[in-house]
């Protein structure tokens, strides 16, 4: 019953938060927002038993790419109401391809057969633990490979901003 | 594998000696230790096995493919030591992501687990990115590098959104379990599963440049460095054509038809866009861009005709294909450097200037447009005979079709070359380049006189 009380909770915060993040006017206001949409969703993860997911969502996504949202509104100075207005038609279009989408999530929804809930048989599913276990066994080389995939980003960053002399 | 390991100590090495300062040893190193990569690597040959828990999965198919790539790049070498500048500072930077290209690249020819695609995929394209904006005082590079990231990172999701589906179809990432999945299940698989396959197939479209995929491809070649340039259209390709075949035959055979429809569509308006584009373009790397993806729409030809001996006939598509675009880059980079644009006009009255380079420009052209007896005929012809033998009439009657369309557009070079007076802009040789060229004519007519040296290796 608890577990179900902070659910709901958790749903309408995130549900609420998503929404001031489209309608805020305010672009600081809709990055902050979408901090706590980030959190309640790392909620869910919790919930879920997935506290490895919930803690890289909470790292990366509030963390991280936050920031790096935070930054670009600040540098670009978008904090002001200075956006165009958008045309009726952009309108239009917008409403129509938005609403196409919803008609498709709705008709597949609608023809799934939604899975009955089953308790996991291993509690320790999800949990640091395992997922570190599977990562040095089973994905050691993606692990070890996506180091190469990292240096070369960073070797691009430094390609990409470093000063001429 | 061990060559994938080798290959990526190339790449610190590159870092290790900017930091001892020994920037004039880059190149000259990476060429012969690729060298002997690529005599290491062929000793796996017969001898394919897996490795790390079933993660990765060498066999002939995927050392052929190996081999080709690490050829390729060790041209891309000899070129780059002419056309980056001895004082470019960041020339240990540039050769170091190469490499790592060349990692991610064989990463996607034998990896047997689709994170290990995902992984090979991402490491090629997002040092891709950053080597299409590396001329970043160019507004032309600059724009390559963001569209590419933009369009690539966004097709990135739908692979990654289609591997999600198939796990949760199939509960595993290893192709074969997925495989072993289909065909115990090929009569109730759950629509998640064919929704996820056609999403990777359309993610490898996009990769391998095919319509309608295709709009990022000539604006990304133009702007960036030819050397990338050429990279884009050689390896990028061979790498992408060979991880979709390796998709299509190792895994998704049970969803053939699902698959199947998409491809032939795709296949039909890739060769169709890109030749009749080409037709009227003046500026030459836009249309090897198009001539890239009418290339493209060929080989997904190879893809779909599974039966018979498929995989050779890619493999040998896939060399005459890098051979001849290389030697059509590598002259591209000397006449244009010089000239200072890059259009077709520049090349007017090369056939006097320089002999060597008119030859080899009039050969990767010919062989391009399919003419005997160059490598590109005769891949043309295995092609087209293979999906023929599994009776796809029609797709390669469009193809043909296409391909005589083709012979226009690839003639206009060699007219402007020998037909035109020549102009008053000095194209200066070198050694490396003058190697590079060589080789490419020697290799595109050994592989068109004969064509069993590859043909039944596989």
């Amino acid at each position: 019953m608890g577990s179900e009380i902070i659910f709901y909770l958790l749903s309408a915060l995130s549900i609420f938060s998503a929404l001031v993040v489209v309608f805020s006017k305010n672009p600081i206001y809709s990055v902050l927002s979408l901090i706590v949409c980030f959190f309640s969703i790392a909620g869910h993860y919790v919930m879920l038993n997935a506290q490895f997911l919930a803690i890289v969502h909470i790292i990366v996504y509030a963390g991280a790419i936050m920031v790096l949202l935070l930054f670009t509104v600040m540098l670009l100075n978008l904090n002001k109401e200075s956006e165009p207005h958008k045309s009726n038609l952009i309108k239009v279009a917008a409403i129509v391809t938005g609403g196409l989408l919803m008609l498709t999530l709705l008709a597949s929804l609608r023809t799934s057969q939604l899975p009955v809930y089953v308790s996991p048989t291993d509690l320790g599913l999800g949990t640091v633990q395992t997922v570190g276990k599977s990562l040095f066994t089973d994905y050691l080389l993606p692990f070890e490979i996506s180091s190469i995939l990292f240096i070369s980003a960073m070797i691009g960053a430094v390609v990409l901003a470093k000063k001429e002399r | 594998m061990n060559t994938l390991i080798y290959v990526s100590c190339l790449g610190f090495f590159c870092m290790i000696a900017e930091i001892l300062n020994q920037r004039k040893l880059i190149i000259p190193v990476l060429v012969l230790a690729l060298a002997v990569i690529f005599g290491l690597n062929l000793s796996d040959w017969n001898h394919g096995q897996t490795y790390f828990n079933n993660m990765v999965q060498v066999d002939n198919f995927s050392v052929a493919f190996s081999g080709l790539a690490i050829f390729i790049t060790l041209l891309l070498f000899i070129l780059a030591s002419e056309f980056y500048a001895a004082s470019d500072t960041h020339i240990s930077d540039y050769s170091a992501i190469i490499i790592f290209i060349l990692c991610g690249a064989l990463m996607m020819f034998n990896f047997n687990n689709l994170a290990m695609l995902f992984i090979g995929i991402e490491t090629l394209s997002i040092s891709l990115y950053v080597m299409a904006g590396s001329r970043r005082f160019e507004v032309k590079s600059n724009e390559a590098g963001f569209k590419y990231f933009l369009m690539g990172s966004f097709m990135s999701g739908f692979l990654l959104f289609g591997i999600a589906l198939i796990y949760g179809a199939s509960g595993t990432f290893y192709l074969d379990k997925i495989y072993q999945y289909t065909q115990t299940n090929s009569a109730i698989l759950p629509v998640t599963f064919h929704v996820g396959a056609v999403l990777i197939v359309f993610a490898m479209l996009f990769k391998t440049s095919s319509a309608p995929f295709h709009f990022w491809a000539p604006d990304v070649y133009e702007g960036s460095p030819t050397l990338i340039t050429a990279m884009m259209s050689t390896l990028v390709k061979v790498a992408a054509f060979a991880a979709f075949y390796r998709l299509i035959s190792h895994t998704f055979l049970y969803v053939f038809p699902s698959v199947e429809t998409v491809i032939a569509i795709s296949a039909v308006l890739t060769v169709s866009i890109g030749n009749f584009i080409a037709l009227n373009q003046t500026n030459f790397k836009r249309l090897l861009a198009y001539s890239g993806i009418s290339h493209a729409g060929y080989l997904l030809l190879a893809i779909i005709s599974l039966r018979g001996n498929t995989e050779s006939s890619l493999l040998y598509y896939a060399v005459g294909y890098s051979v001849s675009t290389l030697a059509a880059f590598s002259v591209a980079m000397l006449v244009f450097k010089a000239a200072g644009n890059e259009n077709i006009d520049a090349l007017n009255g090369l056939g006097k200037k320089n002999p060597l380079m008119a030859a080899t420009l009039t050969m990767a052209m010919l062989s391009l447009a399919g003419i005997p007896p160059f490598a590109g005929f005769f891949g043309k012809y295995y092609i087209f005979s293979e999906a023929m033998k599994n009776g796809y009439f029609y797709l390669v009657l469009v193809a043909i079709i296409n391909s005589i369309i083709g012979v226009f557009y690839y003639f206009k070079p060699i007219l402007a070359m020998y037909g035109q007076p020549a102009n008053e802009i000095e194209v200066k040789t070198n050694y490396a380049n003058n190697l590079v060229l060589w080789v490419c004519l020697a290799l595109s007519l050994a592989l068109g006189l004969f064509p069993d040296l590859i043909v039944g290796l596989l």
